[in-house]
């Protein structure tokens, strides 16, 4: 249907529905740029900024760098890292060969360990019990007690498992007819064929663990292994200043401690989501094509 | 599962001379066999069920000490429903119950249709790259924490420079400071729930759309039907079972009022009106050391929470033939 063949009354409606939307965008969006206008502003300046613009006054990098020089932050950069790293790295890895096995038809005992998937989504005994376990295993205060939280996803599991009973047996019956065993099986032909399912996987457990806080602070007493999250945290939401400003800046008003609270805060969130922007695009790609084709929930 | 399946499937070593396996009972060669064929899959599944074993299930058992009294020198002393009783008894816990409950119908009533209404309407756009951007911008929230999430709008919601008064002060209303508020800060939960994933679910919403068959709005084109016609008599009776079955799993979450995005808006002054089951299980369990207390709150919830979303799943598998898993 070309436009030009629309009446003037389809013409407006459909200048309503758009410009709805964009509404929703600026609704979207706008929170955020303003936070970088503030970042972006000369600090001495952001007292009095009006919250709906999104052009900064004057420019000046002065917030990211006292942010990004400063040890907590630089910490904080460094733990969430690792965490993310080790975690979706033994999460993906887990995930697939376990799911591999489940997605046979004839294992024996499949259905069992199906349930067993299944109760650990419906029955959560709470964070009581599971402090308790990670107390026990001496994880508390270590990195393991927050890189094994959700390591397997049981969500992302029945993801993947649905996707291998989608191989098709010709395929891998060949193989085993050329006298490979299961491992080269999985390695040689379920690996190379799952490459954007475990994609999916991959951002999926990326994004899960760097946006994780809860656990990290409650099993982590030692400051210094908080994940950005935490200390953003405590910085933003608790209003604990001198997180980021530091006692001795605070007591002899010099480095973090010139700056304008808002404009460290706001770099702060800032800072806390240019990862999720990086890897956004890809996002994209991999999570809209998973959720349209199907998987209801992700 | 076909015939021919099976066949396939069956243990290759089965084939074995029946003269070999004479005698032996039957149940346990068909073990034995099974076992030669399928241990590597158990090998590689190790890790995974390791992990279930230790860290889902040895919690549910960790959490007998909500009938146990927790001692400095073990062992702990076997209590029964004495901690079920004082939860039971204890206002407080009604009051948290209470919110949990509250703020969960408000999300449902409020949030459920705003992803409907977006979808309808991105599906509306013509224009390919238009509706990319439009997309690519309103799911973005979705994949931000809570804790960036709330310092986005403490900042926006700020009485002195947020966007929120800042648009009321041209209007010429009073200022309001919406985050220790008691009467705004369940809103502010629901109309952050709707800014975080209300774009996002719309997607669940225009798969089901683009799954609606062409034909019926060519049929409809023809009989002369305009925009809304085809929405009200052709979109939307299209995803009924969309919008049914993630009503239907919601309902199950009920008791989930998410910990996460509460924890983040909570502050003394609003607490008593946001105040949930999880967040009040941290707070007596971890911060006050009532370990047994906090436990046997998680468990009502756990039981109570289980059994509904168990429901909702056999619902939803009998009204849509979709559910949970």
């Amino acid at each position: 249907m070309a436009l030009s063949r629309k009446t003037p009354l389809e013409r407006i409606e459909y200048a309503i529905i758009v410009s709805t939307l964009l509404l929703l965008v600026v609704v979207t969006v706008q929170p955020i740029l303003n936070l970088l206008a503030v970042s972006l502003s000369e600090p001495g300046r952001v007292p009095g900024m009006s919250g709906l613009t999104i052009l900064p006054r004057g420019f000046s990098l002065e917030v990211w760098t006292v942010l990004l020089q400063h040890p907590n932050v630089q910490r904080g950069i460094f733990n969430s890292i690792l965490i993310t790293f080790v975690s979706t790295l033994i999460g993906v890895i887990g995930t697939a060969l376990m799911a591999w096995g489940l997605s046979r038809p004839g294992l024996p005992g499949r259905k069992a360990l199906f349930i067993l998937v299944l109760v650990t989504i419906v029955f959560e005994p709470g964070i009581i019990p599971e402090y308790f376990v990670n107390k026990r295993l001496g994880l508390l205060d270590s990195y393991w007690s927050v890189i094994l939280y959700k390591a397997v996803n049981a969500w992302y599991l029945i993801i993947l498992i649905r996707f291998f009973e989608e191989i098709p047996k010709e395929l891998l019956e060949a193989s085993e007819l050329d006298g490979a065993n299961p491992f080269q099986v999985f390695w040689y032909v379920v690996l190379p064929l799952a490459k954007p399912a475990l994609a999916t996987i991959s951002l999926f457990y990326l994004v899960f663990h760097w946006n994780e806080f809860f656990h990290a602070m409650i099993y982590l007493n030692d400051q210094s292994k908080w994940p950005l999250q935490v200390v953003l945290r405590q910085f933003v939401i608790d209003g604990d200043k001198l997180a980021i400003v530091g006692i001795d800046n605070a007591n002899n008003n010099t480095g973090a401690s010139q700056i304008d609270l808002r404009s460290l805060k706001a770099g702060m969130i800032l800072l806390t989501i240019v990862p999720i922007l990086a890897i956004y695009p890809l996002i994209l790609k991999f999570f809209t094509k998973g959720t349209m084709s199907g998987a209801l929930k992700g | 599962m076909t015939d021919h399946d099976q066949t396939l499937n069956a243990p290759r070593i089965g084939n074995v001379p029946k003269s070999a396996v004479r005698g032996k009972p039957k149940r346990a060669t068909a073990f034995a066999n099974g076992w030669r064929r399928w241990w590597p899959f158990y090998v590689m599944m190790a890790p995974g069920l390791a992990f279930f074993l230790v860290l889902h299930y040895l919690p549910i058992w960790e959490a007998r000490i909500a009938f146990e009294q927790v001692r400095i020198v073990p062992p702990n002393i076997w209590v029964g429903l004495k901690h079920f009783y004082v939860l039971f008894a204890s206002p407080v816990f009604w009051q948290v119950l209470a919110n949990t409950l509250i703020i969960s119908a408000m999300k449902m009533a409020f949030f459920l249709p705003v992803p409907i209404l977006v979808a309808l309407l991105i599906n509306e756009v013509r224009g390919g790259r238009l509706r990319k951007f439009i997309q690519s911008a309103i799911y973005l929230p979705h994949f931000l924490s809570w804790v960036v999430i709330a310092g986005v709008f403490i900042a926006a919601l700020s009485p002195t420079d947020g966007a929120v008064n800042n648009l009321m002060g041209m209007a010429g209303i009073a200022p309001r400071s919406f985050m220790t508020d008691t009467g705004a800060i369940r809103w502010v939960l629901v109309f952050t729930e709707i800014w975080r994933s209300a774009g996002w679910d719309s997607l669940l919403y225009l798969a089901a759309i683009i799954a609606i068959d062409q034909q019926l709005y060519d049929a409809a084109e023809i009989d002369g039907a305009n925009r809304w016609q085809k929405i009200w008599h052709v979109t939307l009776p299209g995803i009924v079972p969309t919008i049914a079955t993630l009503f239907i799993l919601n309902a199950g979450m009920f008791l989930n009022a998410d910990l996460n995005q509460v924890i983040n808006f909570s502050n003394d002054v609003v607490r008593s009106k946001i105040d949930i089951v999880d967040t009040y299980v941290y707070r007596i369990g971890l911060q006050t050391g009532e370990y047994s207390l906090a436990t046997a709150a998680g468990l009502f919830k756990a039981v109570l929470g289980t059994m509904m979303i168990v429901t909702a799943h056999f619902v939803s598998k009998r009204l849509t033939g979709k559910g949970v898993w």
